[in-house]
């Protein structure tokens, strides 16, 4: 038993220096790098906690998928000079370190004075193996007592899917593609040269925008599709900001 | 030292949680901010999961799953909001968005 605590207390110390590592790192990347040392020794202490499904989630969700996608985005992401890599704002830094300080000692009194057990539950090692292992034990308990989080999590999932699309979407949209086809098909039924000139008033037009009288000698753009269009603005296609 | 006991998970615990709300306080980077976030959310799973050990029950264990479910959601719109503010903005310092207060 006691090459499980040595073990135990060697895997905790090197996520704790990793979760360190996390926080003092200057480059963005070292701390994800420090963090996937983290998740993979927590890993391993799930699996001397008897949660071995639980240790292959977190290596293939968070190491796996999560981290993965942080890097993509630190590589993305333009990467200024932080006012913090010079050593602005002491007294943040400062406030946040006693924070954590008091807030350790406190955690710390709560758990040595713990003294509240409560009812032991029926898995015991010999009943999870009877069940025929940790993914059958904990399938059982997840599909007989909690159906429905389990069906509130997909629509989780479900929705910050479209939350991700909806924020990933281009910023310069050319929303009036529909709009901008519409208000050619009215001018060019008209030729220039014949006659008179009518302004046309066309009131989807959003404001400042120029119809065919104010727009002068300028070439026409024909275009039929919203493909045809040239990086010149036609009129009624506004670019939005 | 002859037992593994809950203090050791739930010291561990309490130092990942700390050492993350530390990250969140003092960092201004919105991406280290976002993996101290990462770090907060699996100490309270090793608290989940040494719970669930000590008392021979799955219920914690199936709630650290949904932890983790929900710690991946979170990550993509955390993101993709990463993303958006880096491409109105062209900053990822948490000091530069403070719409809110002006």
């Amino acid at each position: 038993m006691s090459a499980q605590v040595l073990v135990f207390d060697i895997l905790s110390v090197i996520a704790v220096l990793a979760a360190l590592g996390v926080v003092l790192a200057r480059n963005p990347v070292h701390s994800a790098v420090s963090l996937a040392f983290t998740f993979v020794n927590l890993a391993a202490i799930y699996v001397i906690l008897r949660a071995e499904f639980l240790a292959v989630v977190q290596i293939i969700v968070y190491t796996g998928a999560i981290l993965v996608l942080v890097l993509f985005v630190i590589m993305l992401v333009h990467q200024e000079d932080l006012p913090e890599f010079h050593g602005g704002q002491p007294l943040q830094r400062v406030f946040g370190f006693l924070v954590g300080l008091v807030l350790l000692g406190e955690v710390a009194a709560a758990i040595l004075t713990r003294t509240a057990v409560g009812q032991v539950g029926p898995w015991s090692p010999q009943q999870v193996a009877a069940a025929g292992g940790n993914v059958q034990a904990l399938g059982e308990v997840l599909y007989s007592g909690y159906v429905l989080p389990i069906q509130a999590t997909a629509v989780v999932l479900l929705v910050a899917t479209i939350g991700a699309l909806v924020l990933a979407r281009p910023d310069v949209v050319t929303v009036p593609i529909g709009m901008a086809r519409q208000v050619l098909t009215i001018s060019l039924g008209h030729p220039r040269g014949d006659g008179e000139e009518e302004t046309f008033e066309v009131p989807m037009l959003p404001a400042g925008t120029t119809t065919k009288a104010e727009a002068g000698d300028r070439e026409l753009v024909m275009a039929k599709t919203g493909d045809e269009f040239t990086d010149k603005p036609a009129w009624g296609e506004h670019r939005t900001r | 030292m002859s037992q593994l006991t809950p203090d050791h998970f739930l010291f561990l615990s309490a130092a990942l949680f700390i050492i993350g709300l530390m990250g969140v306080l003092t960092r201004r980077n919105v991406l280290v901010i976002f993996m101290c976030i990462e770090l907060m959310l699996n100490a309270v799973n090793v608290s989940f999961i040494g719970f669930a050990w000590e008392q021979n029950s799955m219920v914690g264990q199936a709630f650290a799953l949904f932890v983790i479910a929900i710690a991946a959601a979170e990550s993509v719109v955390g993101l993709g909001i990463i993303m958006a503010l880096s491409r109105r903005r062209d900053t990822v310092d948490i000091n530069a968005v403070r719409d809110l207060r002006e």
